[in-house]
């Protein structure tokens, strides 16, 4: 009798102690499960592309709150073998609170490829900048898809208030001043766009004049709006393409193939 | 930990409130009505012509008494989890013919882990117990308890009402205040007449709750589990008056 009560105890306490059902707060960044999940793909991403000329990638965006419908997505997307990696434009939780982030995250590892993702305006609500910075890093980063270069910037400069540098322009000048000999072409990926409500629309201009420094400057992609658009833009006597990735909601993503001429884009359903 | 001025100094009131009813059950022998007959035969004098207005003083210092008695909370609650804070310190008053009614007042804390500072919450919780069953002389369960409950972080980071940076409505919630909604069960230990310290009874409960946006996570998806939204608490609750 004694042995089972003690048992039973013990069981209780395990579970109670395994359970995800104990929190301190829904704002609390108690963080399990992988972290730092951005420096981990992109090596993946760097290694597997290293010396090929053409790869492709799928975009998706704004998954907040959409769990069924992210979790279609990631299935599509697995679905098919042609896709090398994936980009996720930002705004992963709608509140900010921590267990979307990780919620999100277990979605999204199921992705056979690798993905990296951006900081969304939603993402930074309450601890939310914590909770992302502790899951997938820095919300500056960059990397080398074959000779591509991906530059992945934080633009919700209205969630910052001038706490940070946002878009951080220094940032921008270190990857210019130290730009790779074998990278031949540059994408922009964001939350928002310039001209957008939460980017800070007083260097509209100098971030579009400085995007075009970069070489050979293909296209911004960009969330934010729940739209999607495909624009034509002209700055500093460079043509480039704004694509905007509706939200997960539209059961669309996107797709672009890129080779060694070019590039294909594709909005897919699913 | 970054607090204001007057968020500190609400904190360190809060935190000494449990301590204040502590002081207050040990003399306490008796329940407060009890007091009151004594404190108002003192306060008799034997002047007899005034002894008319003296009455009607006595009455109304009767009253002030009384309105002090129950201002003064009649026990203290510690509770972990269930997202109000790591652990919350709380006073309350109960009420109703039955003692169903409750309110209480915490005061939590949640640690830094991955942010920038330790956080100080404040919760007002309201409670409901409808039944309770005497199991035998020093126990008794409470088999359904309910009630909701509204939790305030005390940080810079988040808001009541959207700063004004943003255009009206849009995010249309606020970060700061949340609101819970729980069921749980208890069962209290009535402490023997010559072994009581401080506290009259103790009553161990664990609780179930949600909260508001946590509720609209779970309606709009089908992808996540009870245990996705659902949050575990437990306390201790000390009767003192």
């Amino acid at each position: 009798m004694r042995v089972t009560t003690i048992q039973t105890v013990l069981l209780f306490f395990c579970l109670l102690c395994s359970c995800s059902m104990i929190e301190v707060h829904p704002y609390d960044t108690v963080i399990s499960g992988e972290r730092d999940i951005n420096k981990k793909n992109i090596v993946r991403i760097e290694a597997s592309l290293e010396g090929k000329s053409s790869f492709t990638f799928a975009v998706i965006s704004d998954t907040q709150r959409w769990y069924d419908e992210t979790e279609d997505a990631v299935k599509a997307i697995n679905a098919r073998n042609d896709i090398d990696f994936v980009i996720h434009c930002g705004d992963q939780a709608d509140f900010g609170l921590t267990d979307e982030f990780m919620l999100m995250r277990d979605i999204l590892n199921r992705l056979k490829v690798p993905y990296v993702c951006t900081i969304g305006n939603h993402d930074c609500l309450g601890t939310g900048k914590d909770a992302f910075r502790e899951i997938y890093g820095q919300t500056n980063f960059f990397f080398t898809a074959a000779d591509m270069r991906f530059v992945c910037l934080n633009t919700n400069a209205l969630e910052y208030d001038y706490s940070e540098p946002v878009p951080d322009f220094n940032f921008m000048q270190f990857q210019l001043d130290n730009m790779p000999d074998n990278v031949k072409r540059t994408a922009f990926i964001m939350h928002a766009a310039p001209g957008s409500d939460v980017f800070n629309n007083n260097v509209e201009k100098v971030f579009e004049y400085y995007t075009t420094l970069f070489p050979g400057l293909q296209f911004y992609i960009f969330g934010h709006t729940h739209a999607l658009t495909a624009e034509e833009s002209l700055s500093n006597g460079v043509h480039y393409y704004r694509y905007q990735c509706p939200n997960i909601k539209k059961r669309v993503y996107l797709l672009f193939t890129v080779s060694e001429k070019g590039y294909e884009y594709e909005a897919v359903e699913f | 930990m970054k607090l204001s001025n007057s968020e500190y100094i609400l904190f360190f009131v809060l935190m000494l409130f449990p301590l204040v009813c502590c002081g207050e059950g040990r003399h306490c022998r008796s329940m407060p009505c009890d007091m009151l007959v004594e404190l108002a035969h003192d306060s008799i004098t034997m002047h007899l012509s005034e002894k008319k207005s003296k009455i009607k003083r006595s009455e109304r210092y009767d009253r002030r008494v009384r309105r002090y008695r129950n201002s003064v909370p009649s026990y203290s609650k510690i509770q972990m989890y269930g997202d109000m804070g790591l652990i919350s310190f709380g006073a309350g008053w109960d009420y109703g013919r039955r003692r169903q009614w409750e309110t209480d007042i915490f005061i939590g804390i949640i640690p830094k882990y991955n942010s920038d500072n330790a956080k100080a919450t404040l919760t007002l919780k309201q409670n409901y117990i409808p039944w309770s069953i005497r199991l035998n002389d020093s126990f008794s369960f409470e088999p359904f308890s309910c009630g909701l409950y509204f939790n305030t972080v005390l940080d810079n980071n988040f808001w009541t009402r959207e700063p004004s940076r943003y255009p009206s409505g849009y995010y249309g919630f606020s970060t700061r205040i949340r609101t819970h909604l729980f069921i749980g069960e208890r069962i209290t230990f009535e402490i023997p007449h010559q072994k009581r310290f401080f506290a009259r009874s103790i009553t161990a409960f664990y609780e179930i709750s949600s909260c508001d946006l946590y509720v609209i996570s779970a309606f709009t998806n089908r992808y996540l589990s009870p245990k996705d939204y659902l949050r575990l608490s437990f306390g201790l609750k000390f009767q003192i008056l």
